[in-house]
């Protein structure tokens, strides 16, 4: 089957879907910017992990955003998603309650989990959003829902986000040959921001362009070059609307970038001198709003008034978080049954 | 004459602080030139200090101290 | 905690847990060059907590090799070349992450000198990092020793300090048979996870072996027995300096490896002291806590003065949140609160 069988529609965003990635991809930097600050306070001068209003691990988004809303943009409440320890781009994209996330993140009663999950386990039953931190490991229950769907006749696709390192564990490869040959409405998405913590995809990846895997499954892959947004939502609309017309699975492999570490606390010794500038230059933020301007005459005065929307989106949330109260200790031992 | 061990200050360009997050030797101990008596930390990153000179040490700063680029953290005679 | 650390030696230099893990590596690849070094971030990172730091830039990227993200690969090849005769060091980062290659471990490694009536031998080492109290929540802060201790055919180390770190990973790497070496995260030395400064002790520089299957009495005492592995150690050894403050004298005994287990000296600690507390950061419910009560139990039951208490995380999957997850851990008050226990409990006497 050839690597890119899906269709050259034109498929392009409209007007109003541009603005809504726009907005997202606003929120979702915005909240990882704030995120970033937060985190750090406690933790300076000494960088204990465990300090300060947000501990543990943290594994940031910025620069990957275009992944979210071009993919999020064909999806509904209905679909179900999962996703990877860098997960909250696609959980803004995806509709999770931005108050309820960014408390959970704080470790509140108030968040999504009562702060029993934190940053890496972020569950919205309401919008059908989950994350792991185990490599892989959303690959399975997206399959499962997707077949789900098929049995009880419901509409939904399921999609799973991973990175490109996740595409070398073994979960990833049975959970492909699974859907393809029970044709399920399902897609994996690749993040591939190159890098798997200090190892580079050309060192641990034995092929360059991971969507000739879908080769292996009869079915179409495709990859999308430069982190370019609208290629992404192309690409993405096409698959989503296959699956959902009963065509099967998909397969797409977007080459995106992290602008910063692996995690918070990450020297990033390993990368070459150069490479982070490179990257800055190419935003997909900035490049979005340079699109808008071009495209649809979006004026400095409306993009600052986007941009402070969006900016007190993410505040809400946060003074949310802050001003929540924790959880008591005990509370520790209930939910583990239900 | 004693010999002062200094967090060096060709190791990280800003002027931030770093923090003692180990000493490698007891006070008063003896140590060689070039061992490695102490392990810092500048937010970050983790770095070495060894020792300048060989002979008994006296620390000045505990672990878990925060000093400045160049400080001094104890002394060697 | 040890004869080693009693008075300044003349050369002491203390080395982190993991420096002292790195160094044993190095000390065996440099006279056994049938030892290689696997895993991930292992390489050029000199891995996430700094247990193989130096190796690449001493022994090359044959020897010395990042893995993909891909443990069912890599463990069974490990098994495959430890039966062919190299030595391979495997790291497997989180324990937490044994789900997507147990069966190369549980039952491939731990079962193929068996299966072969003792002709194929698989001399690995798995060292993997365990334990939490920062915040990492359920997937990235388990212990699991009961996991792996239960299951036959594997021997598993508990290190609490670089003088045991170091000697146990060098009679780990020099062991025919697979050797899973369990370090917890909160006493490698990593600057930006805090450490317990006690696991931080002088390591002398030649290599040494430790033999498995022999637990050391860290500090002796005469009015309560407290077992323990890895952080529990720490916690217990502060533990016991507070209630030598109510004039309490307890002894406290680092297992240091879980298989073999060393029986004997707890016993006989027992049957010196007749109280029994056994700490462990793994679920409490069928694991070490209750081995060690077992062990006892089953040998003499009349040696106890009174119930044996433990200090165990509950069975609960590890929260998030800081008040949740430092409520569920073991701490030095558990202990204390654990030994007014034994003391309020009634005591019996055989009839």
């Amino acid at each position: 089957m050839e690597k890119n069988s899906l269709q050259e529609e034109n498929l392009t965003p409209t007007k109003e879907q541009k603005f809504w990635m726009y907005r997202n991809m606003l929120v979702s930097r915005f909240l990882e910017e704030s995120i970033e600050q937060i985190y750090l306070e406690g933790k300076k001068p000494v960088f204990n992990m465990a300090a300060g209003p947000i501990p543990g691990e943290m594994h940031l988004s910025n620069g990957q955003e275009p992944c979210a809303v071009g993919v999020c943009a064909h999806l509904q409440p209905f679909d179900v998603v999962t996703a990877t320890h860098r997960p909250h781009h696609i959980a803004v994209a995806k509709g999770v309650n931005l108050n309820k996330m960014v408390a959970e993140i704080f470790g509140k009663s108030t968040g999504l989990s009562g702060g029993r999950g934190g940053h890496m386990h972020i569950f919205d039953a309401d919008v059908n959003f989950a994350c792991s931190g185990i490599i892989g490991q959303g690959m399975g229950p997206a399959v499962g829902a997707a077949l789900s769907r098929k049995m009880q006749g419901k509409e939904g696709v399921g999609v799973a986000f991973i990175g490109e390192g996740a595409v070398n564990q073994g979960a990833f490869h049975e959970a492909m040959n699974l859907a393809a040959v029970w044709k399920l409405p399902f897609i994996t998405i690749i993040e591939d921001n190159q890098w798997g913590i200090s190892v580079a995809k050309s060192e641990s990846t034995a092929v360059p362009d991971n969507s000739v895997r879908a080769q292996a499954y009869g079915i179409p892959g495709y990859q999308v070059r430069d982190n370019d947004t609208y290629e992404i939502f192309r690409v993405a609309g096409e698959a989503i609307e296959r699956a959902r017309k009963g065509g099967g699975p998909s397969l797409i492999e977007i080459e995106t970038y992290r602008l910063a570490g692996h995690f918070m606390g990450d020297a990033e010794g390993y990368r070459p001198p150069g490479e982070l500038d490179g990257l800055k230059a190419k935003d997909p933020i900035n490049v979005m709003r340079a699109r808008l301007g071009s495209e649809e005459g979006l004026t400095d005065e409306q993009n600052d008034r986007i941009v402070a929307e969006a900016r007190a989106t993410v505040d809400a949330a946060v003074n949310f978080a802050r001003e929540s109260a924790y959880p008591s200790p005990e509370e520790a031992l209930e939910k583990v049954f239900v | 004459m004693a010999v002062a061990v200094n967090i060096p200050t060709n190791l990280w360009e800003e002027d931030s602080e770093a923090v003692i997050t180990s000493w490698l030797v007891s006070d008063g101990g003896t140590v060689t030139e070039g061992q490695l008596v102490a392990e810092i930390m500048v937010e970050k990153v983790q770095h070495e200090v060894r020792a300048p000179a060989s002979g008994t040490i006296t620390i000045s700063q505990p672990a878990e101290a925060v000093v400045a680029k160049g400080a001094e953290i104890g002394s060697i005679a | 905690m040890n004869e080693q650390v009693t008075t300044v030696a003349a050369n002491e230099r203390r080395l982190t847990i993991a420096r002292a893990m790195a160094e044993a590596i190095a000390q065996e690849m440099r006279t056994d060059p049938s030892v290689f070094v696997m895993g991930e971030d292992i390489a050029k990172l000199g891995g996430v907590f700094g247990n193989t730091r130096g190796l690449l830039e001493e022994f090359g990227n044959e020897r010395v090799r990042d893995t993909p993200i891909s443990e069912t690969a890599f463990m069974g090849a490990a098994v495959g070349a430890a039966s062919d005769g190299m030595r391979p060091v495997v790291e497997l980062m989180f324990v937490d992450f044994f789900g997507v290659c147990f069966d190369a471990i549980y039952n491939s490694a731990a079962k193929n000198a068996y299966f072969s009536g003792g002709n194929v031998k698989v001399p690995m080492v798995l060292m993997t990092s365990t334990g939490g109290g920062y915040c990492d929540a359920g997937q990235h802060s388990q212990c699991l020793y009961a996991t792996f201790a239960h299951l036959p055919g594997m021997k598993v180390i508990t290190p609490s300090n670089a003088y045991d770190a170091k000697g146990l990973m060098t009679s780990a790497i020099r062991d025919n048979n697979p050797v899973i070496y369990m370090f917890h995260k909160g006493l490698q030395g990593m600057g930006w996870l805090g450490t317990e400064p006690g696991a931080t002790v002088h390591v002398p520089e030649e290599a040494y072996e430790i033999p498995f299957g022999k637990a050391a009495i860290v500090r002796e005492g005469s009015d309560v027995s407290i077992v323990a592995v890895g952080m529990g150690v720490h916690h217990s050894l502060k533990a016991a300096a507070k209630l030598a403050e109510e004039g309490v004298s307890a002894e406290v005994i680092d297992l240091r490896t879980l298989v073999p287990l060393d029986r004997d000296t707890v016993f006989n600690s027992v049957a010196k002291t007749g109280r029994l507390i056994v700490v462990d950061e793994d679920y409490k419910s069928y694991g070490v806590t209750g081995e060690i009560i077992a062990t006892i139990a089953e040998r003499d039951v009349s040696i106890l003065k009174a119930s044996p208490q433990r200090v165990a995380y509950p069975d609960i999957p590890i929260p998030f949140t800081r008040p949740m997850e430092q409520f569920a851990l073991p701490n030095p008050d558990k202990i204390i609160s654990a030994y007014h226990n034994l003391k309020r409990a009634r005591t019996w006497r055989w009839l």
